[in-house]
């Protein structure tokens, strides 16, 4: 009785080793997933797991709500800022793009006419009422005098009125000031072509007995020495027979719009062929 | 009499509830023994009894609960707990940093213990999840021993004004089991 009392705690501590390893080794042999007192705990740790299973559960679902809601605000602006770049993207391909279809057309151009041409850029307007001009970015540095024609597809802009070193200016054809020497394409009938400003320009000269309608193509004849023969100048828009006077009254459209034009081309010489 | 009443139902909350961390947050792949780190708690503080009471109830508890082979883990927690109340004699346990290397050792020995004997008795290898998971569940173990033992510390102070210490390691009495 005296070593039971002494040693309790130590004899309590082996048997209950001795009955784990009982329990072990039965349930190693015999086990086939019962237990009597696996199904009390099993029963009685339901409603607790349940519960705990629940609480875990929603506060993770919280959790993660509100990590996904700071991911989503973090994902929302990246991706905004992506589109942002993206749509500057595609702005400066679309710019580059519809620039390449100019340059096309210009070199298209420049090759059917066999000129020497000196392209150069746009960059002002000064378009009141009457008076249209242009400044282009090249100037007496780059070869250019007064005079020299200005074209751009699909045909005749204007000449060259001002060069300085690095910048000149462009009279258009729709200027006030602006005459040119033409002739309709279907006739060969010839005028002068004057600028009427926003009205764009009408053809002068041209008697009552000759045959005009509305749409022919009007062209420069190269008549008055400064454009080349043979450029588009624009295309009759209303012809009208005053009785009292000598001359047809004729308005012509211009094709170029002037508005959007980017590029042109100075002619700097005869033909290639004639040099 | 209390703690011997309440042991099971608290054994039976804790590992429905570790259970239940472990399936949300690792879908049940490893466990957060929180029960292991309590019975190395009780080897540390309780007395052989209680102590040992709490290992038995646990590991039962876990056997049920977690369906190994009932007895395989009440053996293992009792062997931990021996262990663990041994080494309270030869170490201070109070370092949270020994806590933290004694919970990775149990753990490892644990899970070794279990893949030696699937491996030898039921012929099943699992040697392959030693990487994978009994390192990563062991460094787990590792990771929350000195915040459980930190928390219970706290607990004690608060219930007894100041850390509990066994008798038997204060020098009030011989080391031995006759509490």
């Amino acid at each position: 009785m005296f070593f039971l009392k002494n040693y309790k705690s130590i004899i309590f501590v082996v048997l209950l080793f001795l009955f784990a390893l009982i329990m072990l080794s039965y349930n190693t042999k015999y086990d086939k997933g019962g237990g009597f007192f696996r199904k009390i705990i099993m029963e009685a740790s339901a409603p607790f797991q349940k519960l705990a299973h629940v609480t875990v559960k929603s506060v993770g679902n919280s959790w993660d709500r509100y990590v996904f809601l700071i991911g989503l605000v973090e994902e929302n602006k990246k991706l905004t800022k992506t589109i942002s770049e993206l749509e500057a993207e595609l702005l400066f391909y679309k710019e580059g793009y519809s620039e390449t279809e100019r340059l096309r057309k210009l070199l298209a151009l420049k090759e059917s006419l066999g000129y020497s041409f000196i392209a150069a850029r746009v960059i002002a307007r000064e378009q009141g009422a009457l008076s249209k001009t242009i400044i282009i970015d090249k100037g007496s540095f780059d070869g250019l005098k007064s005079g020299m024609p200005v074209i751009a597809p699909p045909g005749l802009v204007g000449r060259v009125v001002h060069v300085s070193w690095n910048v000149t200016k462009v009279l258009l054809i729709t200027d006030k000031n602006s005459n040119v020497d033409v002739l309709l394409d279907r006739t060969r009938v010839q005028g002068i072509f004057s600028g009427e400003g926003l009205r764009g320009g009408k053809l002068k000269y041209i008697t009552k007995n000759q045959d005009v309608i509305a749409g022919d193509v009007v062209m420069s004849s190269g008549m008055g020495g400064v454009f080349p023969k043979g450029l588009f100048v624009g295309q009759v828009r209303d012809v009208t027979k005053p009785d009292t006077e000598l001359f047809f009254n004729i308005s012509v459209t211009p094709y170029i719009d002037f508005s959007k034009l980017e590029e042109v081309l100075i002619l700097v010489s005869e033909e290639k062929g004639k040099k | 009499m209390v703690y011997y009443l309440f042991l099971p139902l608290l054994s039976i909350l804790l590992i429905a509830l570790q259970i239940a961390v472990a399936d949300v947050l690792f879908s049940g792949r490893l466990v957060i023994e929180i029960s292991l780190i309590a019975v190395i708690y009780a080897g540390f503080r309780l007395d052989l009894i209680k102590g040992a009471a709490l290992a038995f109830v646990f590991g039962f508890v876990f056997d049920c609960l977690v369906g190994s082979v009932t007895g395989l883990f009440t053996l293992i927690y009792l062997l931990i707990f021996v262990v663990s109340f041994v080494v309270s004699f030869v170490m201070d346990t109070d370092k949270l940093h020994f806590v933290a290397l004694f919970g990775f050792v149990c753990a490892l020995i644990e899970q070794l213990l279990v893949v030696l004997f699937y491996n030898l008795l039921m012929q099943f290898d699992a040697a392959l999840s030693i990487p994978f998971i009994l390192l990563p569940q062991a460094m787990l173990i590792g990771l929350f021993a000195p915040v459980f033992f930190y928390l219970m510390r706290r607990l004690e102070v608060f219930v007894y004004g100041k850390p509990f210490h066994r008798i038997e390691r204060s020098g009030d009495s011989r080391i031995s089991a006759e509490i």
